[in-house]
Formats: structure tokens, C-alpha cells, sequence
């Protein structure tokens, strides 16, 4: 370790770029996987809520809201149904306005319509739950939460698309750039490097070095945008807390494991730290290896 | 055991910078390797040392076929010889003891192991009061016995000195072959020079080469520009 500081030392100014270039990477890499992530979130949660709602007319017979129930059950499309009857109806009803008297006296059960609370398997079939309703019998509106669902998947799919177009960007400039200033520095020790070829030296040898100051720099610069991004998200998360209000909590699947985004979870930043570090890692090992690889030709 | 068996090397615009050459040289032989420039003196090392490959014939170390083109193991061939260069090829940023090391380093070698082989061989060369100190410290004299000291740590059999004596005065140089005598009968010793002095007062097998060809081999012989 002493001598790969040392190197580091040795050639300030590439190694100064490559952190640059690193640091850079890294932290847009982290901008956009929280994004992602707290995207992905808010995306979950919403599929959690009741997705399409239908008000049946208060004369519907509860045998005919029975067979519609049935029907989307069999459609295989369908995650749960609720049924609210007309007394369910009335109960949250009082519920919800249980401090005014006013409003209570004027409702009652029989004005109140049953209706169906329809959770979907995949909001793509949203739309089609909805239409299916419209064309059944006794049905007196159907809500559904289309437009807010269809924009959030699309904004998903852009920021995950244009996220992996962004990150194979990054990754193939950083590689490029570190790359380069590593055959700077291998440049400078040419005749070291041809020397140990010749009393013996097996690749790995000459090319640990090397791979070993890029892990360094790996987790230096990943230290580095992990903190400066998890005092960002620190001073945001008062603003956070006011657009995510009445969201109790988000949660994204990462490798396999579930993680709670919201309210601000360690675990789920010690696993960005991790990945992020391990991405720092992957770019730096493969520079190395690239830049190594032109000395290393018998 | 080193055999060459009519072995050729022909590069690809037609220059031939060996043609045929066969010789045999005995474990723990001193060899004198001579002949004037582009005669084929390094070109012979750097083929034992598997730098390049032969054009034609066979190249035998031992058991092993290294002019055989599945032959891969380099890396196992490079750490039983050792090889002493004339411009020494001692690393700046290194100290002695870090440079001799570096013989043993490449082969995994523990480190109780590597320091107690560095002060036998600093000892040997008679720089053990010297470890600590920088090559830029040092005499050409005393950087060729550096050089000398990484060749010869750990368990190398044969020595490859291509010129060793070239950069040297002649005083210096007769301190360097003091050496070498030192090691002869210990390793196989393959001696590249120009050094007719040197040669003839040693009076060991002498391989002269000329125009790529080997020209004489002396048994006991002595050697003249």
C-alpha cells in the first residue's frame, strides 16, 4: 500500500484527472440511481393504491356487481377486488366526516352507491378494467388514477432508458480516460515493467500495482460522491418530506432485496455505497487491465 | 542443460540474424559467447530467455522444448535465469536491497526468505553495507554488481550477461569478473562480450560467432577481434 500511495504521489496530475473523472462518473451514476430508485418507489406505492374504482348505481341488484366482480377475477388481470356495499359506503363516510354534524344529516346510506375498489397486476391493464366497466351493466362512473399511473411509467421508462444510455456513457469515458492516464503512467515505467517480464514476473504481478491504485482511487472517489450525495439528500429531505406527504413509505427492489427509499433508510444507502463502490471498482480494474494489456504482449 | 539444434532466426523483410546454429552447454558450464556486432550474440540470449522465437530448429533447456510453439510456461522458464545487462537496468526508485529483491519478489517468495537470500547475495557482491542506499548513489561498478546480485538470487540456474563489462573501466570490469569467477561450477554462466582481455585471460569455452553463424568453438580457448 506504501508504494502504491506513493506512486499516486508520484504522478500528481494523472492522477488528479483520473479522480476527476471518476469523482464525476460516480456521482452522476448516484444522482441518477436515487432518482431511479425514489422513482421506482413512488411507482410501487402508487400500484398499491386502488387503481380503478366503479360506482355502481344504487339500484344495481349485489348480484349483478357479483358476476362483474367474478368476471375481472376470472380475466387473470386482476391483483384484488374490494366491494364497498351501500352500508361500507355509509360507515367510511361517517368516518370521514365525523365532525361534521351537518353533512351527516343530509346522507344517507341509500344515496350512497356500492362500489368495486379493483387492483390491477400490471397498470398496463388499467385502461382496460376501466373500459371493461364502462361496458357493464348498472355501472354509474368509473375512476381510475390513468393519467397519473400512465405519466409516472412513462417518466420511468425514459429516466431507466436514458439512464442506461447515460451510464454506458460514463462508464465507456471513464474507462477511455483512465485508460489513457494509466499508459501515462506505465509509460513512465516502460523499462521497470520490461525488466520484471524478464526475471520472471507473471502478468498479475506487473498488472497489481496498477489494478491496486485504481482501487484506491475507486474508493476514494466513491467515498467522496456518497457523502457529498447523502448531504444533498439530507438538506432536500424537508422538501422531500413535503412533496411525498401522505406516503407513509416507498420501497425499491435492489439485487433481490427489498429496501425502504422513504423515510431516508440507512440500509438502503449503505447498499448504494456498496454498488457504487463496486461500479467505481469495476471501471477502474478494467482500465487497468486495458492499459496494462499493450506491456504484457510476449 | 542449453541445445541448440540448428536453429535459424529470420526476420520477416529477409534479414537472417542466425542460421543453423547448434551448440550444447553443460549445466554449470562457463560459456564465453563472442563475435562482433550483429554477429548474433544477443540474438542467442534473448532466444534462451524466450524474447523471440527461433524461425527454424530446436531450442532445449533441460527437458523443455521452448522452441516449441505450445511451449507456455515463460514465466516458470524466466525464474531459473537470471540476467545481467549492460546498462545494469537498476530501477531508480528503488534501493538496493528493493532491486536484488526483485528477483525473488516476481516468484511469490516469502518475505523471511526474501530478506535473508538479499543479504547472502549483497554479501556476496560486497554491497551488504549498501542496502539502505539509492542507486543514484552508486559507481557503474557498483551498479552492475547490483545487477548481478538480482540475477543471481533464489534458485536460478543459468546466467545470461549480455556485455556486463561494456560500460565499465577496465579495472572495474576485472572486479565484475571476479564475480563471475565466483559463481562458476554454481550455474551455468552464458557470457556475451567483446572483451578479449577478459576472454582470453579466463581461458573457458568460447562460442564465436560470425555474420549469425557460430564460427568456432573453443574448448579452452582464447578469442581475437
Amino acid at each position: 500500500m506504501k508504494e502504491v500511495f506513493s506512486s499516486l504521489r508520484r504522478t500528481p496530475y494523472q492522477t488528479f484527472s483520473g479522480f476527476l473523472v471518476l469523482f464525476f462518473t460516480l456521482f452522476l451514476s448516484l444522482v441518477l440511481f436515487v432518482s431511479l430508485s425514489f422513482l421506482h418507489g413512488t411507482l410501487s406505492y402508487l400500484e398499491t393504491r386502488p387503481q380503478v374504482t366503479a360506482y355502481f348505481q344504487t339500484k344495481t341488484p349485489e348480484n349483478d356487481i357479483f358476476k362483474v366482480r367474478d368476471e375481472l377475477n376470472a380475466s387473470g388481470k386482476v391483483l384484488s377486488i374490494r366491494y364497498i356495499s351501500q352500508k361500507e359506503a355509509f360507515d367510511i363516510y361517517r368516518q370521514m366526516n365525523k365532525d361534521n354534524p351537518l353533512l351527516l344529516e343530509m346522507v344517507s346510506s341509500d344515496i350512497l352507491p356500492p362500489s368495486l375498489e379493483i387492483y390491477a397486476k400490471k397498470p398496463v391493464f388499467l385502461p382496460e378494467i376501466a373500459e371493461y366497466l364502462k361496458k357493464s351493466g348498472g355501472i354509474d362512473e368509473v375512476q381510475f388514477q390513468k393519467d397519473i399511473v400512465d405519466r409516472l411509467l412513462t417518466l420511468t421508462n425514459t429516466v431507466r432508458q436514458g439512464s442506461i444510455v447515460f451510464f454506458l456513457y460514463l462508464f465507456i469515458m471513464s474507462v477511455v480516460v483512465l485508460t489513457t492516464t494509466t499508459l501515462f503512467k506505465i509509460a513512465l515505467k516502460k523499462d521497470e515493467i520490461e525488466l520484471l517480464r524478464l526475471i520472471g514476473a507473471s502478468n498479475f504481478y506487473i498488472r497489481r500495482p496498477y489494478i491496486m491504485e485504481g482501487l484506491v482511487m475507486a474508493g476514494i472517489a466513491s467515498t467522496f460522491s456518497f457523502l457529498i450525495m447523502i448531504g444533498l439528500i439530507l438538506y432536500a429531505s424537508p422538501f422531500l418530506g413535503t412533496y411525498l406527504k401522505g406516503i407513509p413509505s416507498l420501497e425499491v427492489n435492489l439485487i433481490f432485496f427489498d429496501f425502504k427509499v422513504w423515510p431516508l433508510n440507512p440500509l438502503f444507502f449503505a447498499a448504494t455505497y456498496l454498488l457504487v463502490l463496486f461500479f467505481g471498482m469495476t471501471i477502474t480494474v478494467i482500465s487497468s487491465y486495458l492499459a496494462t494489456n499493450k506491456y504484457l504482449k510476449v | 542443460m542449453i541445445k541448440f539444434d540448428k536453429v535459424s532466426k529470420k526476420f520477416p523483410l529477409g534479414n537472417i540474424a542466425l542460421n543453423e546454429v547448434s551448440f550444447e552447454i553443460l549445466d554449470n558450464e562457463f560459456v564465453f559467447l563472442v563475435g562482433p556486432s550483429g554477429a548474433g550474440k544477443t540474438t542467442i540470449l534473448k532466444l534462451i530467455l524466450k524474447e523471440s522465437s527461433p524461425s527454424e530448429g530446436s531450442i532445449l533447456i533441460d527437458d523443455m522444448d521452448i522452441s516449441d510453439r505450445n511451449f507456455n510456461d515463460i514465466v516458470g522458464l524466466r525464474r531459473t535465469i537470471g540476467v545481467v545487462f549492460q546498462d545494469f537496468k537498476v530501477l531508480s526508485d528503488k534501493n538496493i536491497f528493493e532491486n536484488v529483491a526483485l528477483g525473488l519478489m516476481v516468484t511469490g517468495a516469502p518475505r523471511g526468505e526474501i530478506k535473508t537470500q538479499v543479504k547472502e547475495v549483497l554479501k556476496m557482491v560486497g554491497l551488504e553495507e549498501k542496502s539502505k542506499v539509492f542507486p543514484v548513489q552508486l559507481s557503474a561498478g557498483e551498479l552492475q554488481r547490483v545487477a548481478i546480485a538480482r540475477a543471481i538470487i533464489g534458485d536460478r540456474k543459468i546466467i545470461l550477461a549480455d556485455e556486463p563489462t561494456g560500460n565499465l573501466d577496465p579495472k572495474t570490469a576485472w572486479e565484475i569478473m571476479r564475480i563471475f569467477k565466483k559463481l562458476e561450477g554454481k550455474k551455468t554462466i552464458i557470457f556475451a562480450t567483446h572483451n578479449t582481455d577478459i576472454v582470453n585471460s579466463f581461458q573457458r569455452r568460447v562460442l564465436v560467432m560470425k555474420n549469425g553463424k557460430l564460427d568456432k568453438d573453443h574448448r579452452k580457448g582464447g578469442y581475437e577481434i
